[in-house]
Parts: C-alpha cells; structure tokens; sequence
C-alpha cells in the first residue's frame, strides 16, 4: 500500500462513529430491562426438555432398572448364604444388621439444549407449492443424570440439526 | 441485585461496542433510523440467546445485524437508494461521525459524502475494515466472501475514497 492510502487510512482511524441515539437505549432498556437476571445458557423448549413424556419414559425406565438390580440380588442363592464377617468374638451374639444394597439409580437432573449455528439453506417450495425459505438450526442437546447416593453424574451430549421451512414475506 | 448487575452489564457492552455496530448497520440500511433498529434486533436476539455461544461476539452480533438489514431492505424495497440519495448531502441527523471541533469537521463531512457514494460492496469492506477492525479472514466469514476477495475490495474502496477527496483538498 503506497504512502498516501496509508494517510488516508489513518485518517479515516480518527474519525469515531457517532454514539447510539438515546431512543435506542430505552427501547433496548424496556426490551432486555424486564429479562429475568439468569447467568445461565438459555433454555430452550424442546422434544427433550425435562418437561417431555420422553422424561417420564427415561424416569420409569430407572426405576424399573433398579428393581430389576434388588430383584436379582435377593434372589441370588449366594447372598442368601453368604455369611455375615465377624471381626472377632466376643462371647454375646452378634447383632444383626441390615445388608446395605448399593443401587445405581441415575435420575434425570438437568436437559439443556444451546443453539450454536443457524444458517439459510437458501430458497425451498413448502408442500402447498408456495415460496419459502430453508433454515437450518443446529444445536446442541446436554442431558445430565446424577446418582443421589454416589453423587456420581453421567452427562450426555449428542449434536441435532433442525430444519425449518419458513414461508416468505410479501408484505 | 443480581438484575441490576445485568442490566449494567448490557449497558456496557453497548457503550462500548454500540458506536462502531451503528456504523456498521448504517452501510447496510437506508437511513440512521433503519440502522438503529436493526441493531436493536441484533443485540436483543443476541443479548438473550446467542451470547453464550462460542466464537468471536463481534462476529456473531454483525453476521445478525446483516442479516436483519437484508430482511428490512426487503420488506422496504418499494424505496430506492437512489432516491434517498438524491441531492448529494447528508442531513445532520444522518452523520455516522461525531463532529469535529474547527475545520477538521469539514474534512469529516467530505469524507462521510465520499463514503456514501462508494460501492456497497466496498464500503462494507472498508467499515468493517477500518472501524471494526476485523480481519480480512473475518470479513470474508461476515460477508460470505474470499478473504482475497476482501482485501481487493478493500484497496478499492481506499482508491476510490482517495480520488474523491483529492479534489476537494487542492482543488
């Protein structure tokens, strides 16, 4: 670049852009000013919410999952024999005490679903041979399950693209 | 408490970045007006669900301004350009610029008319060049063109801006 684009370049650095008119910031101000103060990614409502029947399903299916586990652990000829330790004798009885079963029950704690891309496909014609346009969303879903007794969490992040056809404006 | 951190927080990043994102949507829009509300849509869409994403916000927020520009102009598209061109000047409540104190407001002025009447496909380069200081590789991203192709329209732009103002300097 010759010397004089050079100028021209800097001088052109010089030049601040002019201040967002006080009519912007109240509209932004009544638009963002009720928003609830959250830190977190947004939610979004989706097939895979916590609110979904495909929770409840998941929800029975761990708990079904679960009674299978003490099903078969009482059931077991070798807990049923399997003798109680005694650390040493004392002479008294000893006490007897409930066996502990330790039960790996996840249980659905938190689904999130970020969007992360969201590109124009370029014109479509919608099924009522109409003109329209095709989006394409691409998120990603999250869905968390935690053991309460271990503490231990299982996270699950699967991507999923949704396609939306959108009918053009005219107006 | 925590609301009113939010609130701040907008606050801020609008002061800080709203000046040069105004400029930027004016290239794409008819009037300072259109500008501002497409800005306002940009930053209200990103503001609640896009600021968590990963990627350069700058880049998230002008791909979005773009966007909603090209959306408005279509719903508009009964008004030309060319007529709201008419007569050459620039009204004092469409300057993209502060004023400058003295003579050096002249030269801004000459500048914003010089800007004005350069190519579209120039004039973005140069904006997003110049004041929003992206890279040619994240011009191209924003505008869907070759970082080459960028840099050319670029040289252009300076070019042209450059045979505009020489004129008015010694002549």
């Amino acid at each position: 670049m010759d010397e004089t684009l050079q100028e021209l370049e800097n001088e052109l650095k010089r030049l601040t852009p002019r201040r967002p008119s006080p009519g912007l910031m109240q509209a932004l101000e009544h638009e963002l000013g009720r928003e609830p103060a959250v830190d977190h990614p947004p939610q979004y409502r989706t097939a895979t919410s916590l609110h979904s029947w495909k929770w409840a399903a998941w929800s029975l299916a761990g708990v079904a999952a679960a009674i299978a586990v003490i099903a078969v652990v009482r059931s077991s000829p070798q807990s049923a024999k399997a003798p109680i330790p005694v650390v040493a004798y004392t002479g008294q009885p000893a006490p007897t005490q409930p066996v502990a079963i330790a039960v790996n029950r996840y249980q659905p704690v938190k689904a999130s679903s970020v969007l992360y891309d969201l590109k124009e496909d370029g014109a479509a014609t919608l099924p009522d041979q109409t003109e329209g346009r095709q989006v394409r969303y691409r998120y990603v879903d999250t869905y968390t399950w935690k053991n309460p007794a271990t503490k231990a969490s299982l996270r699950w992040s699967v991507p999923r693209d949704e396609v939306r056809l959108v009918r053009a404006s005219l107006d | 408490m925590e609301r009113t951190n939010e609130q701040h927080s907008w606050k801020k990043w609008i002061e800080a970045h709203g000046p040069k994102l105004l400029l930027c949507a004016r290239q794409w829009t008819r009037s300072l007006a259109d500008a501002e509300d497409v800005l306002q849509e940009a930053f209200v869409r990103y503001w609640r669900h896009q600021r968590q994403l990963p990627g350069d916000p700058q880049a998230l927020i002008i791909t979005s301004i773009r966007r909603a520009a090209l959306d408005l102009a279509r719903r508009e598209d009964r008004r030309t350009a060319r007529e709201e061109q008419a007569g050459g000047g620039i009204e004092a409540d469409q300057l993209v610029f502060e004023r400058l104190p003295g003579e050096g407001d002249e030269r801004r002025a000459e500048i914003e008319v010089a800007l004005q009447r350069l190519p579209a496909e120039q004039r973005e380069v140069l904006v997003l060049k110049i004041w929003q200081e992206f890279t040619f590789e994240q011009i191209g991203e924003a505008l869907g063109i070759p970082p080459n192709t960028a840099a050319s329209r670029y040289r252009y732009a300076l070019n042209a801006l450059r045979q505009q103002l020489e004129p008015l300097c010694h002549g």
